[in-house]
């Protein structure tokens, strides 16, 4: 269940708006606990249309508080009934300490999966930490 | 001689794979990043999973592995990629500490690395037709594990051909050039040949 705190004008039928930001909360009994948050630097609403969301971010948590995953690209397409963002253009996505990070084309992210899914060109680095290759 | 070095070969954990001279004493060189690319992937981040499908390749500065679906833990901060798993058409090249290219197939291959007491602990396991090729001869076995921290190899149900012409020119070859030294051979009495270990145990 998205708990959206957004924007004035963005609550509007049509607008625009700028400092875009919605957040989603655990279902009870950790409805407490922040789930997910998507911002962007600006947001467009038409009718019928999902949310344009320029330079978006989309922050997710696991139960403990801690940081899952960041994505981010230059705009994405947001569903709110649907629960979905996608986007055919670029996007980064990493952990919480960037140890991880991917780069791909085109991705469709499902609130209600949890999900993300990266259409193509998919590009992962995985640094080891500086401790896991040197025996003791 | 022939009998003997079969048996120490498979003393030895059934391969020649790495140097064998205190390895245990031996610092493994800081493991560089790895890199997986793939045609598309799917995360789910309740699971802390990636499934990369489609000419999946991963590298790193030890080993390249292609396949066509793999699964990886995503770790969180501070943490380690510690469970991978990939699948289908799994192609494994590997240097081993001589610097010799070791080629590694199999139906699966399935990666795990965990830190214990302050022991590290990071294996390849093949499973599903696994077999692993080198200029020494090949090896297959059901698993076949690869001991990444101390580079080295070991199967079950092993069965090794081993070439004892290793160093020589192969057959139907053309030979080599004039004017060069001739390739170093150690003397044996057996053939120059290739010997087959059908896993019978030593009596």
């Amino acid at each position: 269940m998205w708990l959206a705190v957004v924007a004035a004008a963005v609550h509007a039928q049509e607008g625009r708006a700028t400092d875009f930001i919605t957040t989603e909360y655990y279902e009870a009994p950790h409805q407490q606990q922040i789930k997910s948050i998507l911002s962007g630097a600006e947001a467009v609403r038409k009718p019928g249309r999902p949310i344009v969301i320029k330079q978006f971010k989309l922050q997710t948590y696991d139960l403990d508080g801690k940081t899952n995953l960041v994505v981010a690209g230059p705009e994405c397409f947001y569903d709110e009934k649907a629960g979905t963002a996608n986007s055919a253009g670029p996007l980064q996505v990493q952990n919480g300490d960037g140890s991880f990070r991917v780069t791909g084309e085109g991705f469709l992210w499902r609130q209600t999966n949890f999900s993300l899914t990266i259409s193509n060109q998919v590009r992962t680095v995985a640094e080891n930490g500086a401790k896991i290759d040197l025996k003791p | 001689m022939k009998r003997f070095c079969l048996i120490l070969i498979a003393a030895l954990g059934g391969w020649s794979v790495p140097a064998q001279t205190n390895v245990t004493d031996a610092l493994p060189a800081p493991r560089g990043p790895k890199l997986i690319t793939s045609d598309s992937a799917d995360f789910d981040l309740g699971r802390h999973q990636a499934t990369y499908r489609g000419r999946v390749h991963v590298s790193d500065p030890q080993m390249n592995l292609t396949c066509e679906r793999l699964v990886a833990d995503v770790p969180q901060a501070g943490g380690h990629v510690n469970h991978i798993v990939a699948q289908t058409n799994v192609m494994i090249d590997f240097l081993d500490d001589k610097g010799h290219t070791n080629h590694a197939t199999g139906d699966m291959a399935v990666y795990t690395y965990s830190e214990q007491g302050g022991t590290t602990n990071e294996t390849v396991t093949l499973t599903g037709g696994a077999k692993v090729e080198n200029e020494q001869g090949w090896l297959t076995g059901e698993p076949i594990v690869w001991d990444r921290q101390n580079n080295h190899l070991s199967a079950l149900n092993q069965r090794m051909i081993y070439r004892q012409n290793f160093g020589g020119p192969a057959a139907d070859t053309n030979p080599a050039a004039a004017g060069t030294n001739p390739p170093v051979r150690h003397p044996t009495n057996s053939p120059p040949a290739t010997v087959e270990n059908t896993d019978t145990p030593p009596r």
